[in-house]
């Protein structure tokens, strides 16, 4: 990376540090931790579907486990620290279970297959566990939510860290091969088994973390509830509009996403589903690239029309 | 240094190989030749590991190859170039040779052979920070013949190396090969351009219906009368 990017990224990471100091109103910061949740989601997605070409319609399941681990562990009184790693961890022991069957599907057929299993679990947790979960009185007496903004805030910088070294390292390098072409990746000596599997398990551990900080998060909700559907496509229309196999795009995706939801709901209500909806069936149809294509398409087309201009000056000098 | 000895090979319970036998020796640039569907393919794949034969022997410099993986047979140093270069579109062309020097053994030298391949192919060089779907036809085949070296082969495999290549093309495809060869790489090639392959070849094979059914030098081959008819027209 260069160091200007470097710097740049390090301003960033303690600007938003601060933010919890100036911001005084509650709204501006659980906007702030709903845009830092997608950031991790996004980018888990990414890792998967993105690096790995392997297209997930189930993250909600991740999520959801991690949050279910963590809210019963932690709401019993065990430490917060070990709750939240055992969210990631069952997230991780549910993609293990599930990866060895749903590789030996490819394609749309592993689509399909992660939706079937993020709806099962969907329906049996809401079978399962049909309450609210709500915070105890005492936590809810102490609830801060600087604290939870910190959390999500160090896991984001984990996560892109993580997703950054990844896309860099000979792991990273395997896991395009097998996007690209597995059978070609195999020939070479990737075992795209290995590789998918991986790309999964990180996937599935960085979402159930995301999950585990929610449910130190959020006061109350139905235990279902972080298992809903909505938290799959979300994710995925994030990737898709920021720029899928990028390290900077689901971290665009989520941040446009989110503000651009915020403001429709405000203004239109529930039409706002419908312009995602359009949006999403756009950026695939004619920029599958996402923002970062359209920025590069731009930038390539200023550099051309610059060369150009110089050019013409020297001819007629 | 290869050794294949009747082989038979299944696609379900379709028998597509019946009892092959090759060799190629170090240094050599073999070819086997022989019409769409003869099973030419096939033996490719039964060598890289990804079909194992329902009969037969596979060696490489002394070693078992059915009791390999993909991956193993890739680090003992055979490099398939399979039919079309498949080389990876959404990737830079320097991504796609650091993926031909996957394997542990091959990427201790790979700053090393990536210089030398650079300097073989010097246009693969200029685009390295390209994506290789833009490249052109003639530059994809040399970027897939460019990963397959990245792994440090003792033997190259091409498979169909001119396949979809303008005639300029092809002919320029197999100078390559012939100067891979001269440089110590032993080379199999697989090719339905059956009057190029066995004017390059030290030694070539005829392939048909699943079964080896001549063998000789290239210049033997092309007096076959059979051969002439059959395939030079």
């Amino acid at each position: 990376m260069a160091r200007i990017q470097l710097l740049l990224v390090a301003v960033v990471v303690i600007l938003l540090a601060c933010l919890p100091l100036v911001i005084e109103k509650d709204s501006t910061l659980n906007l702030l931790v709903l845009i830092l949740l997608f950031i991790i989601m996004a980018s888990s997605w990414n890792i998967l579907g993105g690096f790995t070409g392997q297209t997930s319609l189930g993250h909600a399941a991740f999520f959801g486990l991690g949050s279910l681990a963590t809210r019963l562990l932690w709401i019993q009184g065990f430490p917060l620290l070990p709750s939240l790693l055992a969210g990631g961890g069952l997230a991780v022991v549910f993609a293990l279970v599930i990866g060895i069957p749903a590789f030996k599907l490819k394609g749309v057929y592993f689509a399909i297959g992660t939706l079937a299993l993020g709806q099962i679990l969907f329906v049996t947790v809401g079978n399962l566990f049909p309450t609210i979960s709500a915070l105890p009185v005492e936590a809810l007496r102490t609830y801060q939510l600087a604290p939870r903004y910190y959390l999500f805030l160090v896991l984001t910088i984990l996560t892109v860290g993580f997703a950054y070294l990844l896309a860099n390292s000979r792991v990273g390098l395997g896991m395009m091969a097998v996007r690209e072409d597995e059978d070609a990746a195999e020939a070479l000596g990737v075992n795209a088994r290995r590789h998918k599997l991986l790309a999964l398990v990180f996937s599935a551990f960085l979402a159930g973390m995301a999950g585990s900080a929610f449910a130190y998060y959020h006061v109350s909700y139905y235990y279902q509830f972080p298992f809903a559907p909505i938290w799959s496509f979300d994710t995925l229309t994030m990737v898709y509009i920021g720029g899928q196999g990028t390290i900077i795009g689901p971290i665009v995706g989520a941040i446009f996403f989110v503000l651009l939801r915020e403001f429709l709901v405000l203004n239109v209500g529930e039409y706002h589903l419908i312009v995602f909806g359009v949006l999403f069936i756009l950026v695939v149809l004619f920029l599958p690239g996402g923002f970062v294509e359209a920025w590069e398409k731009i930038r390539n087309l200023l550099v051309r029309r610059r060369s150009k201009r110089d050019r013409n000056a020297s001819t007629t000098a | 240094m290869l050794k294949l000895e009747n082989i038979n090979a299944y696609y379900g319970d379709l028998q597509a190989l019946w009892g092959i036998s090759l060799d190629v020796n170090e240094g050599e640039l073999v070819a086997l030749v022989g019409p769409n569907g003869a099973g030419k393919t096939t033996t490719l794949k039964v060598i890289a590991g990804l079909l194992a034969p329902a009969a037969g022997l596979v060696e490489f410099r002394g070693q078992d190859l059915l009791k390999k993986s993909v991956h193993q047979i890739v680090s003992l140093g055979i490099s398939q170039v399979p039919e079309g270069g498949r080389i990876f579109p959404g990737m830079t062309v320097l991504e796609n040779l650091e993926l031909g020097a996957f394997v542990p053994e091959a990427r201790k030298a790979k700053d090393q052979t990536l210089q030398s391949v650079y300097k073989s192919y010097p246009i693969l060089e200029e685009r390295s920070d390209q994506l290789a779907g833009t490249l052109s036809g003639g530059e994809r085949q040399m970027l897939a013949i460019g990963r397959a070296l990245m792994s440090k082969p003792r033997l190259l495999v091409l498979d169909e190396p001119s396949f979809g290549l303008a005639p300029i093309l092809v002919d320029q495809m197999f100078v390559m090969i012939t100067e891979i060869n001269k440089q110590g790489v032993t080379v199999l090639l697989v090719e339905q351009n059956v009057r190029a392959a066995l004017e390059v070849a030290h030694r070539s094979y005829v392939i048909e219906n699943g079964e080896i059914v001549g063998e000789g030098t290239g210049v033997d081959l092309l007096s076959f009368e059979s051969i002439r008819s059959a395939y030079l027209g």
